[in-house]
């Protein structure tokens, strides 16, 4: 069972290393959105390959600091691409208070940087959920090339809240067993997989069969 | 024992999260399949109004083209009419002044009747070119042309004409001006052709932002149900002219009570 769910694993970087390098390399033919989102794509894939590393070399878990960086860089390029397709002005505004929460709670705690932080990722993926449920409603009567992208984001994001939520509770092993820790990790890779996939499918569906018409 | 415990406990945890999880990706399914149904369906009323509103298009523009075959044939049957079978006669006479054993008696007789005969179609094509377009309205615009159109039928003598007509120059387009005058000929002829009226009545006003036209005859009327059931070109013509023009009309009329009509215009932004 493991194996099978070691496999899912690698396949979920592979795919996420192969997105960023199909979306980079279809960059410059496409709108601003696009573009935002392929860097983003390039971000998470640098993140996830250094994490990997991580594990290669020290195989304890001392990869948790990357995850601020995934999660608050997540919410800043994901805000940057909704604002793209919805062009409302207070998106920065919650930007703006999102980053200033965080860092406050970075300052009164620094031990954090090397702890889950619960509130972040949950306030981040939630307002990224919601800016979706909003792409939702305005796309509902027209189409948009990002539709796939938006399903697979709300979908991940909002199921996976939970996850990272209870990131602390996961970690600390003497309050959990290590089949837990491990259903947990291994369900979020299922998930992510799942987004991962659905990124493919849109650039299957809207970019490859563009170029290779052209 | 208390390692025991530990472990349920541990697995109630494992369990609450897992259950939360569950609910979540279950929202997620909702909400998505929601919004993938709504989108759905929405996209198909869209699609029957766009059908909805090109078979209206389309039925405008069939009835559009068959006025435009009648007024051809109207056309045509006034220069059969009016000008060929009269230049015929001119064509006849002149043939006989080149005869020549022929008095001069008879030549100034002759070229009597071609002089009457060219009077009576110079007439003709002069009223035939004003039927298609009055130079009044391009001239002096829609409130002389409305009155003088009034005078027309005033002075066939058959009919009491009231005209009272205040209107803003330039108040409408010049293309604009011309739906309205038409309008106002269709119900001038429809009375004239049909209602046996005695009493017409031509009234225009301005109310706020709007101008207000009121047509009313006193003649036998007809039941407007079944007429728009079966739309004569005149009323479907005077229909599409109102749709054009961005206005809204009303039409009351039942057996033996005549017709009136009252039409609100609006400047608009879409002309030119």
């Amino acid at each position: 069972m493991d194996t099978l769910f070691d496999i899912l694993s690698d396949l979920a970087i592979a795919f996420c290393v192969l997105n960023a390098l199909l979306y980079i390399f279809w960059l410059k033919e496409n709108n601003k959105a696009f573009k935002i989102f392929a860097v983003y794509l390039v971000v998470i894939a640098v993140i996830q390959l250094n994490a990997s590393y991580l594990k290669l070399i020290i195989p304890i878990n001392n990869n948790l600091f990357l995850f601020h960086f995934y999660y608050i860089l997540q919410f800043i390029f994901l805000t940057f691409f909704y604002f793209e397709l919805l062009k409302q002005k207070w998106m920065y505004v919650v930007l703006g208070i999102v980053l200033g929460i965080i860092t406050f709670q970075f300052i009164e705690t620094p031990a954090m940087f090397f702890r889950y932080n619960p509130l972040g990722v949950t306030i981040t993926q939630g307002i990224i959920v919601i800016y979706s449920v909003l792409f939702f409603y305005k796309y509902l009567h027209e189409t948009n090339e990002f539709l796939i992208i938006n399903i697979g984001l709300f979908f991940y994001l909002l199921s996976s809240i939970l996850i990272f939520a209870s990131g602390n509770l996961v970690f600390n092993m003497e309050l959990i067993t290590e089949y837990g820790y491990h259903l947990l990790l291994n369900l979020n890779n299922v998930l992510y997989l799942g987004l991962q996939f659905l990124i493919f499918v849109t650039w299957w569906k809207n970019y490859y069969s563009k170029k290779t018409i052209k | 024992m208390v390692e025991e415990l530990l472990f349920q406990e541990d697995y109630q945890i494992v369990d609450l999260i897992l259950i939360a999880i569950a609910l979540l990706v279950a929202m997620a399914v909702a909400i998505i399949l929601f919004f993938y149904f709504s989108r759905k369906r929405i996209i198909k009323s869209e699609l029957e109004k766009a059908n909805l509103k090109i078979a209206n298009q389309k039925k405008i523009l069939q009835t559009t083209l068959i006025t435009q075959e009648e007024e051809r044939k109207r056309i045509a049957q006034d220069l059969h009419d009016a000008i060929s079978s009269k230049l015929n006669i001119v064509s006849l006479n002149a043939n006989m002044l080149s005869l020549k054993d022929i008095s001069s008696e008879e030549t100034n007789k002759i070229a009597t009747s071609i002089l009457k005969v060219t009077g009576n179609v110079l007439e003709s094509s002069r009223k035939i070119a004003h039927d298609l377009l009055p130079p009044t309205l391009d001239k002096f615009g829609l409130e002389a042309a409305l009155e003088e159109l009034c005078e027309e039928v005033a002075e066939t003598n058959s009919f009491e004409v009231d005209c009272n007509l205040q209107y803003p120059e330039h108040f409408l387009g010049k293309d604009k001006e011309l739906h309205v005058f038409r309008i106002v000929q269709e119900l001038f002829n429809n009375s004239i052709k049909y209602s046996e009226a005695t009493n017409l009545t031509l009234k225009t006003e301005m109310e706020g932002k709007q101008l207000l036209l009121y047509y009313s005859d006193n003649g036998k009327g007809f039941d407007v149900s079944t007429a728009k059931k079966s739309k004569g070109l005149g009323m479907s013509g005077i229909e599409n002219r109102v749709a054009i023009l961005n206005a809204t009309h009303t039409l009351l009329s039942s057996p033996n009570n005549g017709i009136s009509v009252t039409l609100a215009l609006n400047p608009g932004n879409d002309e030119n």
